[in-house]
C-alpha cells in the first residue's frame, strides 16, 4: 500500500505521466477510471509541477497548508505569528502572485487577492500539487509566481467504507480533532458512487510557558478553527460524472486575547460550493463562494465586515485529434463569474462586477515530444486585462527501462486582475490602476534513474526568469496609495533530488531541495528609488533549502524534516533584515491494529533545536514543542 | 549576526566563536576611546515603520565621519523591536522609548549612555505606549505613557487617565505612576515643575511638581496643548490648534497667542528653538490630492507679532528637526518612505546646506550629546 502511495518518488512526476494516467480496467463493467488530471497541469508543458505525496500529507494532516509547503517547497511565507496571517511568495513574487486553486477554482480572497494559508488546513483536501511559474493562460489571474492546486479525488478503484477519527494533543494546550467517513461503492453495472464527509476542529491556545525567547517577545494568540467537507461523486457507464464538493472553513484568531482593550479578532469564514459535470469531452462547473472577514479590536460586538460572493460558471470542451505518432488535444472553454462585495472600506453600496474568460489550450503529444500552446483573454467590468499566451515543450532525451531524461522549456505571459481593495478602497485604492504584465521564461531538465527494484534516483533542475512590469504596490511614499510603479525581475534556480532505497523489510529515502530566488526592483521612479534599485525584494529569502529523510520498517517510520532560509530583508533598501534560520522536525510513527481498527500513532517534535526565529512583526516564534497524534481508521476497503 | 539574534545550537556555537574572534581583534587594536564609543556626537532617532517594529538609533560621530547604524543592536546583539518614540539621557544613562505594535510589548530600554550597553528594560505594565521622557532631577526621569490604547474608530483610543512613570535610575525601576490626562504627551521641565501636553482631546496643560511627584492644577490653553520650549525670556511656549501660546511659568498666566501661518491647509509641527533661544523653526506641511506630503521649514522670532508661512526658510520637508545648541547647526530628517533609509541634512544657521548623511527608517528626532 505504501508503495502505491509513491512515497517520495511521486515528487517529481511531471505532466507527462498525468496525461498518460490511464489505468487498466479489471473485471468491471464500468469504464476504466480516467484520471483526467487538472487542466493547468496537463496544458503546461515545459513547466515544473511538484506533487506532494500522500505520506507527507498524512504526516501534516493536523497542520495548515503553510506548514506542509514550507517543508516541501521553496515557497517563502511571510508569517505574522503563530496561527496569524501567512502569505506566500512564490519564486520571488508578492503575496498576490500565487493562485490557489481548489478543484480548479481560484479561491484567493478577491478583496485581498491572496490566501491566508494559516486558514487552510491540510485535512481540507485529498491531493496537493504545486505548479511553478506563470500559468495565467491556463489558470487565469494571480498565477504569476506559481499555483497551488488543492484537489478532492475519490479512489474509485478501492470500493469500501472508511471511518476515520483523529486527535492531536500538542504543547501549549493545542488540540485538533478530526472525524470523517469516506465511501466508494462497488463498481456496479451502471453506476458507482463515492463520497466523503469530514469535520475538523482546532483549539490552539498557544499557552506558552514563556513571554520572551532570546530577548524577543512571543506574542499571545488563540486560534479556533472549524471546517466541514462534503464530497459526493456519481459516475455511470458512459463515464459521465457528477460531483458536488463543499468546503466550509471558519478561522477565528484573537491576538493578545487577555487584554479586553487591545485584543484583536480576525474571523475568516469561507463557504465553497462546487458542482461539476464531466464527461470525457466536456466539463461544466458551477460554483458559489462566499468569503467573510470580520475584524474587531477591543469590543468584538460590532466588527468591521467584509463579504464577497462569487458565482462561477465554466464550460470546457475537449477535442482529441490523433496524429501519426501521437495526438493533439484541444481544450476550449469559457468562464463567467459574478462578483458582489460589501466592504466597509469601499463605501455603503455593494460593488458588483462581472468577469469572463475565454481560453483555448492545445497539447500535442508525440513519442518523444510534448508541446502545449495556450491562449486566454479575460474580461472584467471597468477593467481591461491583457491577452495571455503561453507555449511550452518537453523532449524526452533518453528513455530506457531504467532511466529517463527530459528537457523542458516554456514561455508565458501572465497578468493579475487587481484586487478589489486595490480598485475600490475609498481612500487609498486606485480605480485607474493598470494590469500588471508578467513575462516568464523557464527551462529545466528532469532525470529519473531506477537501475534495479531497490534503488531509485530522480532530480530536476530548473532556471527561470520572470519579469513583471507595472508591478502595483501600496506606495509608502504616497501614504500607501496603490500605484503601478515598479518593474520587478525575479530570476533563480531550483534544484531538487530524491533518492530511495528499499529492501523487502526496510525502506528509506532522502529528498533535497535548493532554490535561489533573486528578485529585485529595477525602475527608477523617484530620486530616492536609486537606493532600492537592484535590491532583493522584502521578505524573499535569496536561498532556501529543504531536506527530509525517512527510514521505515514495516508500519514504523522515522522522518526528519528540515528547512533552511537565508535572511529576509524587511526594508526596500536591504538595510534591515530578519536573520536566516534552520528548523528541524522529527516524526516517529507506528501503527497498531486493534480488531478491525487500525490506529496510526504519530509523535512529533517541532523546532527540535529550539531555534529562535522571528516573524514579520519581529516577535519570536515558539521554541521546541511536541505533539502526539492518533488516527483511528475503521476500514472495509479492499486493498 | 547584525540584526537579530536567532540561532540553532550549531549557529550559536559559530556565532560565539566569531564573537570571541571579534572581541579578540577589538582588544588588540583599540585603547581607551573604544570604551566610550558613543560619548559625544549626535544620536538620530529613527522611528521605523510602525508595523515592522524596526525603529533604530543611528550614531553620528562629532568628527563627521561615517555614521554607525542601529547601535543598540550592534552592542547588544538584539534589535529594539518597536518604533522608537524618543530618547533622552540622564546621569550617564540613556533611555530609549520603544513602542511595539502589540500591547504589553512596549518598553523603555535603559542603556549606558557612553557604550549603549543595555542596563535594564522597563516593560509592561510599568511602561505602556511611552511618548516622551524628561530628566527632572538627579537619577530621576519622567516618562509620559498613554497606557494601553484601544480602538480609534470607537473613540476609545486613549485610556483615561494616562500616566507619567517616575523612573529611578539608581535602581532602574519605575517607582510611581502619576495619573495624568488622557493622551499625555510632551514633557518640558521649567524650574521645579514639569509641563505635560496631551493629544487625547483635553484643553488644559498639566503641571507636575517634581519634588512631590504630584499633579497640580492645570493651565487652560486650548485643544490638545503641547509644550514646545522655554525661550530666552524664560517663557514657556505651548502649541495648540494652530497657535503658539506664551505662558508665564511663574504665575501660569497666558500672555500671548500667536497664530501660526495664514494658510489653513498647512499644518505646523516640530517647533524647535534656535541656539540663542530667540527664534523658532517649524515645519509647515500639507498633503496633495495623491496623499503625498509636501512642506517647508519656516522661522520666526519669539518677539514677532505675526508668523506668515509665505516665505520658507528652507524649501524642504522634514520628518525630524532639531538645532544643535552648541553649534547652531540645523538637523533635518528626511523620510523618502517608511520602507527605506532616510537622510539627515545638516544646515548652517543661515540655512546653507552643509551635508547629507544616510540614517535609517524615518529619522524623526535628534539627541545632541
Amino acid at each position: 500500500m505504501r508503495f502505491r502511495d509513491g512515497v517520495f518518488l511521486s515528487l517529481l512526476v511531471g505532466s507527462f505521466s498525468v496525461a498518460n494516467g490511464q489505468t487498466s480496467g479489471t473485471d468491471q463493467t464500468l469504464p476504466t477510471v480516467t484520471i483526467r488530471g487538472s487542466t493547468p497541469e496537463r496544458f503546461s508543458a515545459g513547466q515544473k509541477t511538484q506533487r506532494i505525496d500522500s505520506v507527507t500529507l498524512e504526516q501534516f494532516r493536523f497542520q495548515n497548508l503553510t506548514d506542509v509547503l514550507t517543508y516541501t517547497t521553496p515557497i517563502a511565507f511571510k508569517i505574522y505569528g503563530t496561527g496569524q496571517l501567512a502569505t506566500a511568495s512564490f519564486r520571488g513574487t508578492s503575496s498576490n502572485h500565487t493562485a490557489v486553486l481548489w478543484n480548479g477554482i481560484n479561491i484567493n480572497q478577491p478583496t485581498l487577492g491572496q490566501t491566508d494559508f494559516s486558514t487552510l488546513p491540510v485535512a481540507g483536501f485529498d491531493q496537493l500539487a504545486v505548479q511553478y511559474g506563470s500559468s495565467a493562460s491556463c489558470v487565469g489571474s494571480d498565477a504569476v509566481g506559481g499555483s497551488i492546486l488543492l484537489m478532492s479525488n475519490p479512489k474509485w478503484k478501492q470500493p469500501g467504507f472508511l471511518i476515520s477519527a483523529g486527535q492531536k494533543v500538542a504543547s501549549f494546550r493545542n488540540y485538533t480533532t478530526q472525524v470523517g467517513a469516506k465511501f466508494v461503492s462497488p463498481a456496479g453495472k451502471n453506476s458507482q458512487i463515492a463520497g466523503k464527509t469530514f469535520f475538523y476542529t482546532t483549539d490552539a491556545h498557544n499557552d506558552y510557558p514563556y513571554r520572551e525567547r532570546g530577548n524577543y517577545f512571543v506574542e499571545q494568540s488563540i486560534t479556533k478553527q472549524k471546517g466541514f467537507i462534503q464530497d459526493l461523486y456519481i459516475r455511470n457507464r458512459k463515464n459521465q460524472q457528477l460531483s458536488v464538493n463543499i468546503w466550509l472553513t471558519d478561522n477565528d484568531l484573537t491576538v493578545t486575547p487577555f487584554d479586553t482593550t487591545v485584543r484583536e479578532r480576525t474571523r475568516s469564514q469561507s463557504y465553497r460550493f462546487l458542482t461539476t459535470y464531466e464527461t470525457n469531452k466536456l466539463t461544466l462547473r458551477l460554483g458559489w463562494i462566499r468569503d467573510i472577514i470580520d475584524y474587531a479590536r477591543g469590543n468584538f460586538t460590532n466588527p468591521s465586515h467584509s463579504e464577497t460572493d462569487r458565482l462561477i460558471s465554466r464550460i470546457e470542451r475537449e477535442f482529441t485529434i490523433p496524429v501519426k505518432t501521437g495526438r493533439i488535444s484541444l481544450r476550449v472553454g469559457g468562464e463567467w463569474s459574478h462578483y458582489r462585495t460589501r466592504v466597509d472600506g469601499y463605501g455603503d453600496q455593494p460593488i458588483q462586477e462581472n468577469r469572463a474568460d475565454l481560453f483555448a489550450l492545445a497539447r500535442l503529444e508525440l513519442s518523444r515530444w510534448l508541446f502545449s500552446a495556450n491562449l486566454r483573454q479575460a474580461f472584467v467590468t471597468r477593467y481591461d486585462p491583457p491577452i495571455t499566451p503561453s507555449v511550452g515543450a518537453e523532449y524526452l532525451i533518453i528513455k530506457t527501462a531504467q532511466s529517463s531524461l527530459t528537457a523542458k522549456g516554456s514561455i508565458a505571459r501572465s497578468y493579475r486582475v487587481p484586487t478589489l481593495n486595490e480598485r475600490y478602497w475609498k481612500v487609498l485604492g486606485n480605480p485607474d490602476i493598470r494590469p500588471e504584465n508578467g513575462f516568464n521564461l523557464e527551462a529545466g531538465i528532469a532525470e529519473q534513474w531506477r537501475p534495479n527494484e531497490r534503488f531509485s534516483l530522480s532530480t530536476e533542475t530548473t532556471v527561470f526568469r520572470n519579469r513583471i512590469d507595472d508591478w502595483s504596490y501600496w506606495n509608502p511614499d504616497y501614504g500607501y496609495r496603490v500605484e503601478n510603479l515598479q518593474l520587478v525581475v525575479s530570476r533563480g534556480l531550483e534544484w531538487n533530488g530524491s533518492l530511495n532505497y528499499m529492501t523487502p523489510r526496510w525502506q528509506s529515502g532522502l529528498t533535497l531541495g535548493y532554490a535561489l530566488n533573486r528578485s529585485s526592483q529595477e525602475r527608477v521612479y523617484n530620486v530616492y528609488a536609486q537606493d532600492i534599485i537592484g535590491k532583493q525584494l522584502v521578505y524573499v529569502p535569496k536561498h532556501t533549502g529543504r531536506f527530509s529523510a525517512y527510514v521505515a520498517h514495516g508500519k514504523n517510520r522515522l522522518t526528519i524534516q528540515n528547512q533552511v532560509n537565508s535572511r529576509q530583508y524587511i526594508t526596500f533598501d536591504n538595510i534591515q533584515f530578519l536573520r536566516g534560520y534552520l528548523l528541524t522536525n522529527v516524526l516517529l510513527e507506528t501503527e497498531v491494529k486493534l480488531g478491525p481498527v487500525e490506529t496510526r500513532i504519530q509523535g512529533q517534535i517541532n523546532n527540535l533545536f529550539d531555534t529562535v526565529y522571528l516573524n514579520v512583526k519581529r516577535n519570536a516564534m515558539p521554541g521546541r514543542h511536541f505533539s502526539i497524534q492518533l488516527i483511528c481508521n475503521l476500514n472495509t476497503t479492499k486493498q | 549576526m547584525k540584526k537579530t539574534k536567532t540561532a540553532s545550537s550549531v549557529q550559536l556555537k559559530l556565532a560565539l566563536g566569531l564573537l570571541v574572534i571579534l572581541n579578540g581583534s577589538c582588544t588588540n587594536n583599540s585603547d581607551d576611546p573604544a570604551a566610550v564609543p558613543y560619548g559625544s556626537g549626535v544620536l538620530v532617532v529613527n522611528s521605523g515603520n510602525f508595523t515592522d517594529n524596526n525603529g533604530t538609533i543611528t550614531y553620528l560621530p562629532p568628527s563627521g565621519a561615517t555614521a554607525s547604524y542601529d547601535i543598540f543592536n550592534q552592542v547588544n546583539q538584539r534589535s529594539l523591536t518597536g518604533g522608537v518614540q524618543g530618547y533622552t539621557e540622564a546621569d550617564g544613562k540613556g533611555l530609549i522609548l520603544v513602542d511595539n505594535t502589540t500591547a504589553r510589548q512596549d518598553k523603555v530600554e535603559i542603556v549606558d549612555a557612553n557604550t549603549f550597553k543595555s542596563l535594564a528594560t522597563l516593560k509592561s505594565p510599568e511602561i505602556e505606549n511611552p511618548r516622551s521622557a524628561v530628566r527632572v532631577s538627579a537619577n530621576k526621569v519622567y516618562v509620559s505613557c498613554w497606557d494601553v490604547s484601544g480602538d480609534y474608530s470607537n473613540g476609545t483610543f486613549y485610556k483615561d487617565p494616562g500616566y507619567i512613570a517616575v523612573v529611578d535610575l539608581t535602581t532602574n525601576t519605575v517607582t510611581k505612576k502619576i495619573p495624568a490626562v488622557k493622551g499625555v504627551e510632551t514633557l518640558i521641565l521649567a524650574g521645579s515643575e514639569v509641563f505635560a501636553g496631551s493629544t487625547g482631546g483635553v484643553t488644559q496643560l498639566s503641571v507636575i511638581d517634581i519634588t512631590t511627584d504630584q499633579l497640580k492644577s492645570g493651565i487652560e490653553i486650548g485643544a490638545n496643548p503641547n509644550p514646545v520650549a522655554v525661550d530666552a525670556n524664560g517663557k514657556l511656549w505651548v502649541y495648540s490648534a494652530g497657535e503658539l501660546v506664551r505662558v508665564n511659568t511663574q504665575n501660569k498666566v497666558v500672555e500671548n497667542r500667536l497664530k501660526i501661518g495664514t494658510d489653513k491647509s498647512k499644518s505646523p509641527s516640530k517647533f524647535r528653538l534656535s541656539a540663542d533661544k530667540q527664534y523658532f523653526y517649524f515645519v509647515g506641511s500639507y498633503y496633495d490630492a495623491n496623499y503625498k506630503e509636501f512642506g517647508d521649514l519656516y522661522r520666526f522670532s519669539v518677539n514677532d507679532t505675526s508668523v506668515p508661512t509665505t516665505t520658507p526658510f528652507i524649501k524642504r520637508l522634514f520628518s525630524g528637526l532639531d538645532i544643535d545648541t552648541k553649534t547652531g547647526i540645523i538637523y533635518g530628517g528626511v523620510t523618502p518612505s517608511y520602507k527605506q533609509a532616510g537622510y539627515v541634512l545638516r544646515y548652517q544657521s543661515s540655512g546653507t546646506l552643509i551635508d547629507s548623511v544616510k540614517a535609517e527608517i524615518a529619522p524623526s528626532a535628534f539627541y545632541f550629546k
